[in-house]
């Protein structure tokens, strides 16, 4: 129900009840709404899937924010979803939190206004698209796509259905304000070349069979994903990528590729401008010891060098920021107007900013459309280190440019009963 | 005699389980990743992994080759994926390789495992047969909507993944077998007039957000079809900027 529904709805319901009967009714004033907490018909009415270690955090933020009023919970873990469950009864002193097992029952509920999902990888596109359809809007946990497929098929059911979607990285605006402030005023000219070291991507799987435990759905777990047998260290949400967590292997998630990709590609983007682009064209540079490095070009003529070696990078760019990260921007040192930084809406971060856009309908800060961009260039890089040779991406079509067995890589077939 | 290099990882790879040394099995992905670029080679790979697929390999092993032949796949290799495609512990991995093999011997090896491998194995060769776009299973797939759910209800979502003139032909006859249905069947023709509008056929797009428009009604009953109200009139729109 909108908030201007859910308002006429309860005028309808007020003056149903003031005509029934003329005994007193109490409303407490948490109810009507006191300080900066609106009134309960004002408020986001939102959901979490996917409350583990990530899901818990957004969990919390959106908990403290006066303006969303959290009414279920849903995860395949029993731990988890009781102690979301548990967290938000606390937070209103009552027992309403509905604790859900599938995230279709979830996305039934016609109450529920907006969802955060921060679920593995590959269960992003599949339930993003199912909220859109179900009129919820989507706080999406990165990294968005596990996929390059998977990105058009989310966004055109995010603007088609009129829904706001954001991605997840809260690190693009917060951590990369050195590279961000001077590029955004102008002090390097226009950027040319950004040097980038990226992570590595994602490995199979061979973990040995272990009975799985009561507390999870194995075969919800995994879902989409191939069939494998239940291993803790296969399905563990902690944050590390070299074995032994979720964000390892290559069926449930990118890798640091991806997963840290998200940010670091998604703060130099930002810095440089080039968040609305997609790079056209791909080069894989080898090296005499079977490794080597790739240049993202994009359409700006902007040429991003993943993992360059140090010895091949410029030393006399005309300007250039560097962050801690490993991440130079340089630019032609030529004068251009300063433009102001897109910023959060409101003071509660990029959490706030998806409440806030989800009450004024306008696109957020980490829009959809921007964070797919950000994956795009990191699912590309992931496939050109895998063929090791050059491509060319063809943005129109989503397709790469006369490479079948590139093309092959755009996807994967998901497992039955699952559907994109 | 010279050994062949590809003897022993194959040999490994043929008793592989879970758990096992993956050493050999790296070894395989890295002269896979190479095959790619160089048909020769995967033209010595793909009979290996394929000749694997029928034998009493682990499934984990079998599970392996799928996803070499994901890369590498040809029509060659077809007929042992598709023997897999009925069997409920390896069809999706079958489905892993077939569905990136470009060519009409994935595409009607998929279609004609529909009728034959049981209704929850069938939901997956029908999103397969969405995800390639494959028209030429839209007989089969307009066959389906006017039967029980969940496979009418995957057809009609297949039918708007596929998007072309004769797909939309099948969902504009449709009816919703139940009014339960009513809504996959109005997404699945936003997401065919979608991908009409996109190859331009304005006058085929216009017509399905039409009929969507016409069911859902000003006052719509729940957000879920607010929403498919929504998309209607923005798709509407689209025509009409296109116009």
């Amino acid at each position: 129900m909108t908030s201007a529904n859910r308002r006429a709805f309860l005028k309808t319901a007020a003056a149903t009840a003031g005509a029934l009967s003329a005994a007193p009714y109490l409303i407490t004033s948490k109810a009507l709404g006191v300080g900066e907490i609106p009134p309960a018909s004002d408020r986001i009415v939102m959901a979490g899937i996917g409350l583990g270690n990530q899901g818990s955090g957004d969990q919390r933020r959106f908990l403290d924010n006066p303006a969303v009023q959290y009414v279920a919970v849903c995860d395949v873990r029993t731990k988890w979803r009781d102690e979301a469950r548990g967290r938000a009864n606390e937070r209103y002193g009552n027992k309403d939190c509905q604790a859900l097992l599938d995230f279709r029952d979830l996305l039934a509920r016609d109450d529920i206004d907006a969802v955060h999902i921060a679920t593995p990888d590959h269960w992003h596109s599949i339930m993003t698209v199912a909220a859109c359809r179900a009129g919820k809007d989507v706080f999406l946990q990165k990294p968005e796509t596990l996929t390059l497929a998977e990105g058009p098929v989310m966004l055109a059911a995010a603007r088609r259905y009129g829904r706001v979607v954001s991605g997840g990285s809260q690190r693009v605006l917060e951590d990369y304000r050195d590279l961000v402030e001077p590029v955004w005023a102008g002090e390097l000219g226009r950027i040319t070349s950004i040097d980038i070291d990226a992570g590595p991507s994602s490995m199979e799987c061979y973990l040995p069979a272990v009975a799985p435990p009561n507390d999870i759905d194995w075969d919800l777990w995994l879902g989409p994903a191939p069939w494998q047998p239940y291993h803790p260290g296969r399905c563990d949400g902690n944050f590390g990528t070299a074995g032994n967590s979720w964000r390892s292997y290559v069926d449930y998630s990118g890798g640091s590729l991806t997963d840290w990709g998200a940010h670091n590609f998604g703060g130099c983007l930002f810095a440089a401008g080039l968040g609305d682009l997609q790079p056209d064209r791909v080069a894989w540079h080898s090296d005499d010891r079977g490794g080597g490095y790739a240049t993202l070009r994009f359409p700006s003529g902007v040429e991003l060098h993943c993992n360059r070696p140090a010895a091949l990078r410029p030393h006399d760019a005309p300007a250039q920021v560097t962050h801690q990260r490993g991440i130079t921007l340089r630019g032609d040192g030529q004068t251009v107007p300063p433009r102001a930084v897109p910023v959060y809406r409101g003071s509660r971060g990029l959490h706030g900013d998806f409440v806030e856009a989800v009450k004024s309908r306008e696109r957020p800060f980490r829009d959809l459309d921007i964070a797919i961009n950000t994956m795009v260039a990191a699912h590309l890089l992931g496939i050109v280190r895998q063929l090791r040779r050059s491509l060319t991406w063809d943005r129109s079509r989503q397709q790469f440019h006369d490479d079948p067995t590139a093309n092959r890589l755009l996807d994967r077939a998901r497992r039955e009963p699952w559907m994109l | 005699m010279a050994t062949d290099p590809l003897d022993a990882p194959f040999t490994a790879l043929a008793t592989f389980d879970w758990g096992g040394d993956p050493t050999p099995l790296a070894d395989l992905e890295s002269r896979v990743r190479e095959a790619a670029a160089a048909p020769p080679l995967a033209g010595e790979l793909e009979p290996r992994f394929a000749e694997l697929l029928t034998s009493s390999a682990p499934l984990a092993a079998k599970a392996f080759a799928c996803r070499q032949l994901r890369l590498i796949g040809t029509a060659r290799s077809v007929p042992a994926l598709a023997g897999l495609l009925a069997d409920p512990e390896l069809s999706h991995m079958a489905r892993f390789a077939l569905e990136r093999i470009d060519g009409p011997e994935a595409g009607q090896t998929l279609r004609e495992a529909v009728p034959r491998v049981g209704d929850e194995l069938a939901l997956g060769m029908i999103s397969s047969l969405a995800n390639r776009r494959d028209e030429a299973a839209v007989p089969l797939l307009d066959a389906l909507l006017s039967g029980p759910e969940p496979l009418a209800v995957a057809a009609a979502l297949a039918l708007g993944r596929i998007g072309t003139p004769a797909a939309a032909k099948s969902l504009a006859a449709a009816s919703a077998a139940s009014a339960r249905y009513a809504d996959a069947w109005a997404t699945a023709r936003i997401d065919c007039a979608d991908q009409l509008l996109a190859d331009g056929d304005r006058t085929a797009a216009t017509a399905l957000y039409e009929a969507v428009a016409a069911t859902t009604g000003p006052a719509a009953a729940n957000r879920r079809s607010r929403g498919l109200r929504i998309a209607a009139q923005t798709g509407l729109l689209d025509c009409l900027e296109n116009a």
